[in-house]
């Protein structure tokens, strides 16, 4: 797959239109779902996405190969995504975890919970974006922590440490919801 | 491989990433501990749960305008600087604007109807009737051009058209999606029409 998605750079960075459409249509929707995680904003996403697809045709010809072409264009919409949020005034760029008690949520409730799309969507809203982005890039587009790190632009370890917390709290508040009664 | 290490590398079990080394300890930890094995249902269950959402991308629309960007990049460089004699459009909706044009063809049948009634006066057609008959909501000033934009043009291809014909907004939208352009005091009135008339993002001009 890889190897197809760097052939499609490669004539993109040559000027062929056709290359670069073939390229949108296999990473438009992971990479306007990542965005859209990010933002919560449909109108804004599509343009980052825009963007970003702009970014690829002007640059394709500086991509070095060295890493897998979705991790690079998965960073540009991350850079992009943070660029939308600082004009928000919504970044948080601290790598604080919130307090957390020590008791472990109750499985069973958690697996009863985490299979309903309402209950997942809403409590991937409540973590910070960090650990949104770690999840997300995690468990939507199945990447690895290196591929994370190198979205993210972020060592190894913190990726791991983002994940580890960002799955604590999800599951807390996943187990809450259910304990709590809410649909 | 401490506990702590098991657990940062459990949700990478769950989305089937792990190799190696780690995922030979990773493995030999769920065997010994049901704990690790329930956390490891969970997060199986979240992915699954996130994978089968399902999101609405652009699609079609969204490659149809950047192809159509990428051919007007390759055209020649557009003028992006912010200039004080535009109006500044903030965050146009695309769904506003395909709204406001949805408006207009419906409008656009109903018209005729009314135009041909009271008495059209003497020397006078029924668009000249028209004309007097039905004005935009926002602003009574006359113009040299009313457009309609089209609905996936964005703020920035429009600024960089009114900017390259020398023209600036000086009403609009209406209800039905009509904006009027004046002519900037070193603009050309023909020049000016030539490029809005060939302009993609224009549905329509007078």
């Amino acid at each position: 797959m890889d190897a197809d998605h760097k052939f499609l750079i490669a004539k993109i960075a040559q000027g062929d239109k056709h290359a670069l459409a073939a390229l949108y249509r296999a990473l438009e929707r992971p990479v306007y779902r990542f965005i859209v995680s990010r933002l919560n904003d449909p109108v804004e996403a599509s343009d980052i996405l825009h963007d970003v697809f702009m970014d690829v045709w002007r640059s394709a010809g500086r991509f070095e190969g060295r890493s897998k072409v979705q991790t690079w264009i998965f960073g540009i919409a991350y850079r992009k995504s943070i660029d939308a949020m600082r004009k928000r005034g919504r970044l948080d760029l601290t790598d604080e975890t919130p307090d957390m008690v020590d008791d472990g949520p109750d499985q069973e409730t958690c697996l009863a919970a985490c299979q309903e799309a309402e209950h997942v969507r809403h409590c991937l809203g409540t973590l910070k974006d960090d650990h949104r982005t770690a999840i997300t890039l995690a468990f939507y587009q199945d990447m690895t922590y290196c591929e994370i790190a190198e979205v993210a632009g972020v060592p190894e370890g913190t990726v791991k440490t983002r994940i580890f917390h960002a799955k604590k709290l999800l599951m807390r508040c996943l187990s809450g919801r259910v304990e709590r009664g809410l649909t | 491989m401490t506990c702590d290490e098991v657990n940062e590398l459990l949700p990478f079990r769950a989305n089937g990433t792990l190799e190696g080394e780690e995922l030979v300890a990773v493995e030999a930890a769920l065997a010994a501990d049901a704990d690790l094995r329930a956390e490891l249902a969970v997060l199986i269950a979240i992915r699954d749960t996130m994978q089968a959402e399902e999101a609405q991308s652009p699609g079609d629309f969204g490659l149809a305008r950047l192809l159509r960007d990428v051919e007007a990049e390759a055209r020649g460089p557009t003028p992006l600087a912010a200039n004080d004699n535009v109006v500044s459009l903030t965050r146009l909706r695309i769904w506003q604007v395909a709204a406001a044009v949805v408006l207009a063809v419906g409008i656009g049948f109903t018209l005729p109807q009314f135009a041909t009634s009271p008495e059209p006066v003497a020397g006078r057609d029924a668009e000249s009737a028209v004309g007097e008959g039905y004005s935009l909501a926002s602003g009574g000033e006359t113009a040299d051009f009313t457009v309609i934009f089209s609905p996936d043009a964005s703020e920035r291809e429009i600024r960089a058209l009114l900017l390259d014909a020398g023209v600036e907004i000086v009403s609009g939208p209406s209800a039905i999606g009509l904006y009027r352009l004046n002519l900037l005091d070193s603009a050309s009135r023909n020049d000016a029409l030539e490029i809005l008339s060939g302009a993609d993002i224009i549905g329509d001009i007078e």
